[in-house]
């Protein structure tokens, strides 16, 4: 279902969103992904993937408190809504039945 | 991270930029995340690392996510965008005069471009030299003055001058009858024959004058060699193909390989005024055992050139010659102090000059003409002009439809500038737009001018910063100019007038239109008229008595002294053919380059002449059909004559030596200080055996069997085809080694004034481009004009008048403009004609009828332009117009 469309990097921003409830913003984000998934994430479409999704309504964010590192600036704080959770199920669930109805035959990899 | 330490700070640049192109709200929390980030790769890697990662996840970060969205919040911006609108819809509204627009436009900035590319060329020669400035041929000024000077001059230049810094002296190996000479030159080895212009004698200097890419071998070592050769890459390719030829042995004229390659350099690029296949040092030349008066300095028979030290005057190095080279020349008094005073002597013509302004005799190559590019150049700023006129005359017309909405945004508090800025913007958009498609027209059209002027130019040239900013300056310039007036005059309103109902009762900026449509007349009346006295000098000469015949003759050549006797044979065969009238062997054909040596009368030794020569059989007379005023034709029936040492003359040589009855007296023909005592035996009547740009000059013609070249022969036009067919038969009997080709006479001859058919072609599709836009302009003003005035013909037509009184009323004034632009236009046409035509010895004047035909046409085409486009309202029910408000 359209609505509930998200990208394969928008699925793992949203669950990181999800796994680090009430401290996800900008830098915690990136290096949870890069911890978990060894892969290297660039700011830009870190942030652009996070725009992307609360426009959608996926999440919500509000500006948090500042700390020295971050020269003064605020953070701002993304939360996961009852629709990204949603869509997160509809995700997980579609994937799931798809992989349930992979034939075992498909899946033994011998000499044809 | 300890909270206590300092914070590392990132490239400023970069927080600069994030802060100008990021939106607001999103930049806060960016700016924090970059930082802290950057914070933590500072603690992990060095500096640069850390420095380049924040780039590249700032610039990660520029998506158009990010990006402030232009003029979000910027009047000035979203005017501008309004002024782009607004243009579009102005051009989409008016869809002819927009094309129109960009038609004039695109014309004018593509004949301007390309024009402008081949004057670049043009004026480019032999600038590729490393010193090209300082580079300088010394020419002979005398009476008829020539490019070929003495051969030890050059050296004893650079001993002796200390401006001198290098110099060469070279000569092309020139046949009998000073023809280039075609040698034949064998690679024995592969067996590989082809015959080869262009060969050179040259000084061991000539590389550190002229700037040559080297390929193989060293090229300033090789023309210290004896029997040395350097070839040109492209003959060397015919020979050798790809492969390294040095030490490859080649055969000279049969001479069983006699030459050596020592070196192969780059051929000349395009714009050289002289280039060579292959070039011998004379070094080979003076270790024969020959002691030739043509290398002492007596013969000015070498081309001589000299680099000066950087920044020397060249008239420094001129004026000290005349006391200098006396002592080298064994030259009577008289014509020492002719040489002091200045009245003859040697001229320092820079190299880069040569092409454009240097045309004297004995020219390496023919040369460009200088006069014919400030046509050219003239015609391109001419339609530009007339162009750009059209522009600001149509859209100043326009300005009054478009009082309304200037009004509104006066109302709405656009200032005066504002005004001004839409309309430059809106006529800036017209200008880019032509200027872009302008260059695919250029592109597209660069094969067919190439053919039309005889040009190289490339459309490439084009990309370069001197030419660019010329054009995009003559856009911005163009626009401006057409937006000023209309902005200014509309300007001159109130708004509030304008919207309580103010009609333009005229259509204002008439007297400024009026002026340059009469420029734009004037433009076009000299084209026309230019072109008109082109024309006519052209079918003068074509038309001109030659004093021979030139039709129906077929030349054969076959140049090289190895074929004086096949030459001989070639001549009674073909006159078995039927269809084949007299044939004549000579050493020079009308309208080629002839050779000169001095003469002079027994009975006066001091008087001498210089004469071009032509060696000529017994048949010449008949063949040309040359009209003898006195005494008899050469004929071998007499020994004298087929010994050389019987002489005809022309008139004017007769006229110079100042000589009565001189058949049979005695002359001496000084060929090379090797003195010919002969007798005359006839006067020819003048003939034009040069082209018509220079005056006849004094021949003499005599017998010598190892020097004719061609053979001319009278042909029946009825049979040509057959004739051909058996005269190659003949031919490739007879010289199987030489590929069968010929020439007719008069095409050859018409060949002289190329340069002026070209002219011709490309004045007269500048002019007609000229009247078509010229009219066009006027069509699309008039209409306007009309537009407005339909009320007033209405009521004329109520109160009476015919229709003839209202298009009176209507032509009469512009026929006035045109009256007063063609009193400009002819007195500036004639003058500038008379220059053009003083290039030409004989010329067919100015005809009074060329300004007459263009005076009425101009005039016509005016009244025809106006009385079209007014008539339907002219015709038109006053009624229908009148009831309208």
């Amino acid at each position: 279902m359209k609505k509930y469309q998200l990208g394969e990097f928008e699925e793992y921003v949203l669950l990181t969103v999800g796994v680090l409830h009430g401290d996800a913003y900008g830098v915690s984000i990136k290096e949870e992904i890069e911890k978990r998934l060894k892969r290297k994430v660039s700011i830009g479409a870190l942030q652009s993937a996070l725009r992307r999704m609360e426009e959608k309504g996926f999440i919500v964010s509000e500006l948090g408190e500042t700390t020295k590192a971050r020269g003064g600036k605020r953070k701002r704080y993304f939360k996961i809504t009852a629709f990204g959770k949603k869509a997160l199920d509809y995700n997980m669930q579609t994937r799931m039945e798809l992989y349930k109805e992979i034939q075992n035959v498909a899946l033994q990899y011998k000499l044809c | 991270m300890s909270n206590n330490k300092p914070l590392y700070s990132p490239p400023t640049l970069g927080s600069q930029l994030l802060r100008w192109f990021c939106k607001d709200r999103l930049l806060e929390e960016i700016e924090g995340d970059l930082l802290e980030y950057y914070q933590i790769e500072r603690e992990a890697k060095p500096k640069w690392k850390a420095n380049l990662l924040y780039w590249f996840h700032l610039f990660h970060f520029l998506r158009p996510f990010a990006l402030k969205k232009i003029g979000q919040n910027s009047n000035i911006i979203i005017m501008y965008r309004s002024y782009f609108k607004f243009a579009w819809r102005g051009m989409m509204r008016h869809k002819m005069q927009t094309s129109f627009h960009l038609l004039g436009l695109v014309l004018a900035f593509t004949v301007c471009g390309l024009i402008y590319l081949h004057l670049k060329f043009e004026t480019s020669y032999d600038s590729h030299h490393k010193d090209a400035d300082d580079i300088y041929r010394i020419a002979w000024m005398n009476e008829n003055p020539q490019t070929r000077t003495p051969h030890p001059m050059a050296q004893a230049l650079v001993s002796e001058f200390p401006e001198v810094v290098k110099a060469v002296t070279f000569s092309p190996i020139y046949g009998p009858g000073l023809t280039k000479d075609v040698i034949l030159i064998t690679h024995d080895a592969s067996n590989v024959t082809h015959e080869i212009t262009d060969g050179y004698f040259a000084d061991t200097t000539f590389f550190d004058v002229f700037t040559y890419e080297p390929i193989y071998g060293n090229p300033k070592q090789a023309l210290q060699n004896e029997w040395a050769v350097v070839l040109s890459e492209s003959t060397a390719k015919r020979f050798f193909g790809d492969e390294d030829p040095v030490g490859q042995r080649l055969s000279f004229n049969g001479m069983v390989d006699l030459l050596e390659v020592a070196a192969v350099v780059k051929d000349a690029p395009k714009a050289s005024h002289f280039r060579f296949n292959f070039m011998l040092s004379y070094v080979t030349l003076k270790s024969l055992p020959f002691n030739d008066p043509w290398l002492s300095w007596d013969d000015f028979g070498h081309f001589n050139y000299v680099k000066l030290s950087p920044g020397t005057n060249p008239e420094v190095v001129e004026s000290k010659i005349p006391n200098w080279i006396p002592k080298y020349l064994n030259w009577s008094e008289d014509n020492i102090e002719s040489l002091k005073a200045g009245e003859i002597g040697f001229k320092l013509q820079p190299i880069q000059d040569i092409h454009l302004h240097s045309n004297i005799r004995w020219e390496l190559e023919p040369n460009g003409s200088y006069s014919y590019l400030i046509i050219y150049g003239v015609s391109a700023l001419f339609i530009l002009l007339i162009s750009i006129i059209n522009f600001v005359n149509l859209n100043t017309a326009r300005a009054a439809q478009r009082l309304k909405e200037v009004g509104v945004k006066k109302t709405l508090g656009a200032f005066r500038s504002q005004i001004f800025t839409q309309f430059s913007i809106e006529a800036l958009v017209t200008t880019f737009l032509a200027l872009i498609l302008s260059v695919f027209v250029m592109n597209w059209l660069e094969t067919p001018f190439n053919n039309l002027v005889n040009g190289s130019i490339a459309i490439e040239n084009l990309w370069q910063t001197e030419t660019v900013t010329f054009m995009v300056l003559t856009a911005i310039f163009t626009a401006i100019v057409s937006a000023l007036y209309p902005s200014v005059y509309l300007n001159s309103f109130e708004a509030g007038s304008i919207l309580r109902g103010l009609k333009l009762s005229k259509l204002g900026g008439s007297n400024l239109r009026n002026g340059l449509l009469g420029v734009q007349l004037v433009a076009t009346v000299i084209l026309i008229s230019g072109s008109l006295t082109i024309r006519n000098q052209i079918q003068f000469l074509k038309d001109k008595d030659l004093g021979f015949d030139q039709d129906n003759l077929m030349v054969l050549t076959i140049v090289g002294q190895t074929y004086s006797q096949k030459i001989r044979t070639l001549k009674s065969e073909l006159e078995s053919i039927s269809g084949i009238g007299e044939t004549s062997m000579v050493s020079n054909v009308p309208g080629g380059q002839f050779n000169q040596h001095p003469l002079y009368m027994e009975e006066n030794p001091q008087l001498r002449v210089d004469a071009s020569e032509m060696f000529v059989d017994k048949d010449v007379a008949s063949t040309l059909n040359l009209e003898i005023v006195e005494g008899r034709m050469l004929d071998d029936v007499f020994a004298a004559d087929s010994a050389g040492t019987a002489f005809v003359l022309n008139e004017t040589a007769v006229r110079e030596l100042n000589v009565q009855d001189p058949v049979g007296k005695q002359l001496f023909w000084v060929n090379n200080e090797e003195l010919v005592k002969g007798t005359v035996v006839g006067v020819v009547k003048d003939f034009h055996y040069n082209s018509l740009h220079v005056p006849i000059r004094p021949i003499i013609m005599m017998m010598n069997q190892n020097a004719y070249n061609h053979l001319i022969a009278k042909f029946d036009p009825n049979s040509l085809p057959q004739i051909i067919e058996q005269v190659e038969e003949k031919f490739t009997e007879i010289v199987p080694e030489v590929d069968f080709s010929y020439r007719f006479l008069d095409s050859q001859i018409e060949e002289l004034y190329q340069e002026e058919a070209r002219t011709f072609r490309l004045t007269v599709i500048l002019s007609a481009i000229s009247i078509f836009l010229a009219c066009g302009g006027l069509l699309g003003v008039i209409s306007i004009v009309i537009r407005q005035r339909v009320k007033e013909i209405s009521i004329r037509k109520v109160l009476g008048a015919s229709a003839k009184n209202i298009l009176w009323l209507i032509n009469l004034k512009h026929l006035l403009i045109a009256a007063i632009a063609l009193l400009i236009a002819i007195p500036a046409s004639v003058i500038f004609m008379r220059n053009w035509l003083s290039n030409f010895t004989y010329q067919a004047g100015i005809s009074p009828l060329v300004y007459g035909v263009t005076s009425v046409g101009i005039l016509m085409l005016i009244g025809l332009t106006i009385s079209l486009i007014s008539i339907k309202t002219i015709k038109a029910n006053p009624a229908n117009n009148l009831r309208s408000e």
